[in-house]
């Protein structure tokens, strides 16, 4: 008798235990709970998910001056291109974000393709924006840039690169690197732009391969090396990056070769499945509003408005630029990288 | 008494269930079920895949690697410890678990700093060009990932030594012929058991690992399993099958060689507590020894603190890293802008705390009816309880997180804690148990029969038993698990990585993606502070360890 009331107690007690736990658990959940509850009951229309691909500095700036405008309250996930989509397919069973910015069109032609965009034709200031960048239906639109050149590291290098070509000298063995094109999407937005215009251009890849051209993570991975001088120069170096990294006093200098570069747009759209429209709708017009493109050159991009003033950088028609045609590339994209992966793993 | 009783357990294996095999069982179904069929294209696929091989390869050679050099690392530390005058001072083990204890990639990346081309060795020392190519190769790998585990290896030897040194060693003493003959007769084969479940755990950790191969791995072309499965799930164009099958593949691996442990752990164990406490003798050392010994300590110690440490905490106070080592490049501007209010760096290390608190005392609880009902593990539903509960110990945490991520992505779920902060603690809550049921039942397997007896008769009912028996005597365990489970929630990287919904950052991957797009100062100014709060937490834990140790004799 006595050891079945135990029983009992002890069940009553483990019982008591886990609403304890539940308690701690709840202790986070109910606030997330709490946030999409009040999201709902005010028509779900105080918080935006935002999936963006950096920089990070812009992002949150963005962030706080949309937030300050609008009173909208803004959900940030930052990754790099590849993380974002990988996000999205992963998360194709219950989707969360309502506002995608990638740096690379070519990936956001591709989310087009494949049906997961608004259109938003109606943007305000929608015909400031450069055209090349941005979908003429209105799917994305380019509201920034920025020109992938040959970072390289001041105090190191003698002889500065003027071309693709010069990095396969043998005086830069071993002393240049490249952002990871699966992490990055400037960086395949480079390798594409690169092999399209130009015929040789894989064989150079490959003289670069030989001489020893490492595959070096994320865009601030590859520059940092470049920046503490482990590496001489970073192929495919995100300008803005360098320039910024340039400000802060680091020994570091871009340069865009002769023969053109690429120039990779950042483009902003609106998925599908978002769940605040409106909010969503007020983010874009943002972001190609004079405010947002003034907050885009801030952090040393090029804007989407070519009427903004840049600063302290090159502005976009001083970059030799490669004849890039953005539309439906996603596909051969994907068989670049493949190709890309072959000759480095 | 306590803890019986089919509600009982099916109440506990519910919970373990949900959490620890739902998760498992998803990854087989995603890998096996394709579009409602039975489906083993994906399993060929995977095995076509030349990449699979090289991994495999890759993962193997670095785990047999890394038992070789945690080997020569913990094996002398633990009998310079207990054989030589260095017995005493038992501060060194809270100092020599301090690597343990460090963020795997905040220490690579100390390394990598330090040996890298114009790194901090070459600024010093110029003229080590060379070392920095030597050290980029599975060489440096190995060594990084070494000075990491080791104190795992030496803790386990120091232990069985301290313990063999008691009668066995007086009996060997007094009818062994020489000191040679009874070190090659006694001891070794008494160590030979702790030695290899030692090490072939050291072999699961390192097949576990992340942290190291993403980013010393990365730089050097070196695929693992770990790397290979994220970057399935976080690169474009991402493979999600492909990432549940090559779970299941480390899952395999990963059970066969538990399963070796379990074979030679129970061939191989001889009972070496004699029930006599090993008596303190004073050791005198010839000055010889003594030299060699703090030598080898001292060589260790820069090796495995002095390093990494020194970069982390030089680079979070570079004002311009080009500007390497030179004199007026130092301040406090990253520390100033982590303790800004609203710095992004320092609320991720606030959610790492908070998830890290929740986690501790959330296992705890759980733990601590696992532990209670468990107990010895005699009857099956025990031994499974018990199995089920220590499964992610053995199971690398990745493929917990790949199948916790797709158990709560099911469509049918009619509701899902995916995107919230209570994904994110009910995975920590997933890997971590373990060490609070491991804590918590090995103080509870100190508690004398006679304890339960008494309080079978006397206790007035369960709750007092509760309340003035068993929460008492265990607390001790209790607060250790939660101070280790605390430690090790504040590292957690790749869970982060993973699952971490909008707006929410940890301190682990903010460090990490300070690498990939942001400022390496601030990132290193977290680590720093991690880092010492996790020392402080270590020399609290030892306190709590000693105080119950007191208490209990």
């Amino acid at each position: 008798m006595v050891k079945k009331r135990f029983k009992l107690l002890a069940t009553a007690g483990i019982l008591l235990a886990l609403t304890l736990a539940g308690c701690g658990n709840n202790k986070s959940a109910d606030s997330v709970n709490n946030e999409a509850a009040s999201a709902k009951s005010k028509e779900e229309v105080q918080t935006l998910t935002v999936y963006s691909a950096g920089p990070d500095g812009l992002a949150a700036n963005i962030q706080q001056a949309f937030e300050e405008k609008t009173g909208i309250k803004v959900e940030m996930f930052q990754g790099t291109t590849g993380k974002i989509l990988s996000r999205l397919e992963a998360e194709k069973n219950n989707p969360v974000a309502d506002i995608v910015v990638l740096a690379s069109v070519a990936s956001m032609d591709g989310l087009k393709e494949s049906n997961q965009l608004l259109s938003y034709q109606e943007a305000e200031n929608a015909s400031k924006m450069n055209r090349n960048w941005s979908d003429a239906e209105g799917y994305y639109y380019g509201y920034s840039a920025s020109a992938l050149g040959i970072a390289y590291n001041t105090k190191n290098t003698k002889d500065i690169p003027t071309e693709w070509t010069d990095l396969a000298k043998p005086e830069w063995q071993g002393k240049m690197n490249i952002p990871d094109p699966s992490l990055s999407g400037s960086a395949v937005d480079f390798i594409y732009g690169y092999t399209e215009a130009e015929k040789t251009a894989w064989d150079t890849i490959q003289l670069w391969k030989n001489n020893g051209l490492q595959v070096n993570g994320a865009n601030k991975e590859a520059l940092d090396a470049v920046i503490t001088g482990d590496k001489n120069a970073t192929i495919s170096g995100v300008d803005y990056m360098a320039y910024k990294a340039k400000a802060s006093g680091e020994p570091v200098e871009i340069v865009y070769p002769k023969s053109g570069t690429v120039v990779s747009p950042r483009a902003v759209a609106i998925m599908k499945d978002a769940k605040n429209v409106e909010g969503a709708k007020a983010y874009v017009n943002f972001l190609l509003s004079d405010e947002g493109q003034k907050l885009v050159t801030d952090a040393y991009l090029l804007p989407g408005n070519n009427e903004i003033a840049v600063k302290d950088r090159a502005a976009l028609d001083e970059i030799p630029q490669l004849k890039v045609n953005w539309k439906g590339s996603e596909s051969k994209q994907l068989d670049i990288l493949t190709k890309f992966n072959d000759i480095f793993r | 008494m306590i803890m019986e009783g089919r509600r009982t357990f099916s109440l506990l294996l519910a919970i373990v269930a949900t959490f620890a095999i739902a998760p498992l069982i998803a990854i087989v179904y995603y890998t096996f079920v394709q579009d409602g069929h039975f489906d083993v294209s994906q399993i060929s696929r995977m095995f076509d895949n030349d990449r699979l091989w090289r991994t495999l390869g890759n993962s193997l050679l670095l785990g047999v690697f890394v038992i070789l050099g945690t080997t020569i690392l913990a094996l002398p530390m633990a009998f310079i410890r207990t054989k030589t005058s260095l017995h005493k001072y038992g501060w060194l083990d809270i100092i020599l678990t301090i690597p343990f204890m460090t963020p795997p990639y905040i220490g690579s990346m100390g390394w990598i700093l330090f040996m890298q081309n114009n790194g901090f060795l070459q600024q010093l020392v110029p003229g080590t060009a060379w070392l920095s190519d030597a050290f980029f190769s599975l060489f440096g790998m190995v060594m990084v990932m070494s000075l990491h585990l080791f104190p795992f290896l030496y803790l386990m030897l120091k232990n069985t030594l301290l313990r063999i040194n008691g009668s066995f060693l007086d009996a060997a003493l007094i009818f062994g012929r020489s000191s040679l003959r009874n070190w090659l007769q006694v001891i070794l084969p008494l160590l030979v058991s702790s030695y290899v479940l030692g090490v072939l755990l050291i072999f699961i950790k390192t097949l576990a690992e992340f942290g190291t191969p993403a980013t010393f791995g990365s730089r050097i072309g070196f695929q693992v399993f770990t790397t290979e499965i994220h970057s399935y799930l976080s690169r474009w164009p991402v493979d999600i099958r492909m990432a549940t099958s090559l779970s299941l593949f480390l899952l395999s691996v990963c059970l066969v060689v538990w399963y070796f442990q379990n074979l030679i752990g129970r061939k191989f164990t001889y009972s070496v507590l004699s029930g006599k406490t090993p008596a303190v003798r004073e050791i005198k050392d010839k000055w010889y020894i003594k030299f060699g010994s703090w030598f080898y300590v001292g060589i260790v110690l820069l090796l495995a603190i002095g390093i990494p440490y020194f970069s982390i905490i030089v680079t979070s106070l570079q004002k311009v890293r080009g500007d390497g080592l030179s004199a007026g490049n130092f301040s406090f501007a990253s520390y100033q802008a982590l303790f800004t209010s609203g710095s992004a760096g320092l609320a991720a290390f606030l959610n790492s705390i908070v998830f890290s608190i929740v986690t501790a005392v959330i296992t705890a609880i759980i733990g601590f009816f696992i532990a209670l009902y468990v107990k010895k593990g005699e009857t099956k539903k025990q031994q499974m309880l018990d199995f089920f509960s220590l499964m992610p110990n053995i199971i690398p945490g990745i493929v917990f997180v790949v199948g916790l991520i797709m158990f709560w992505n099911a469509p049918w779920l009619p509701a899902t804690i995916y995107n919230t902060k209570t994904m994110v603690v009910v995975t920590y809550c997933v890997l971590f148990l373990p060490y609070s049921v491991q804590y918590t039942k090995s103080t509870f397997s100190q508690l004398d029969q006679s304890i339960f007896q008494s309080a079978a008769i006397f206790g007035r009912n369960s709750w007092d038993m509760y309340r003035y028996i068993f929460i008492p005597l265990l607390m001790q365990g209790i607060l250790a698990g939660m101070m280790m489970t605390f430690i090790i929630s504040m590292r957690e990287l790749v869970a982060g990585l993973l699952i971490l919904p909008p707006s929410v950052e940890t301190g682990a991957t903010f460090i990490y993606s300070q690498f990939e797009q942001g400022n390496v100062g601030l990132g290193m100014a977290v680590a720093v502070i991690t880092v010492a709060m996790t020392v402080v937490f270590m020399f609290l834990l030892d306190w709590l360890q000693k105080r119950g140790g007191h208490v209990g004799a």
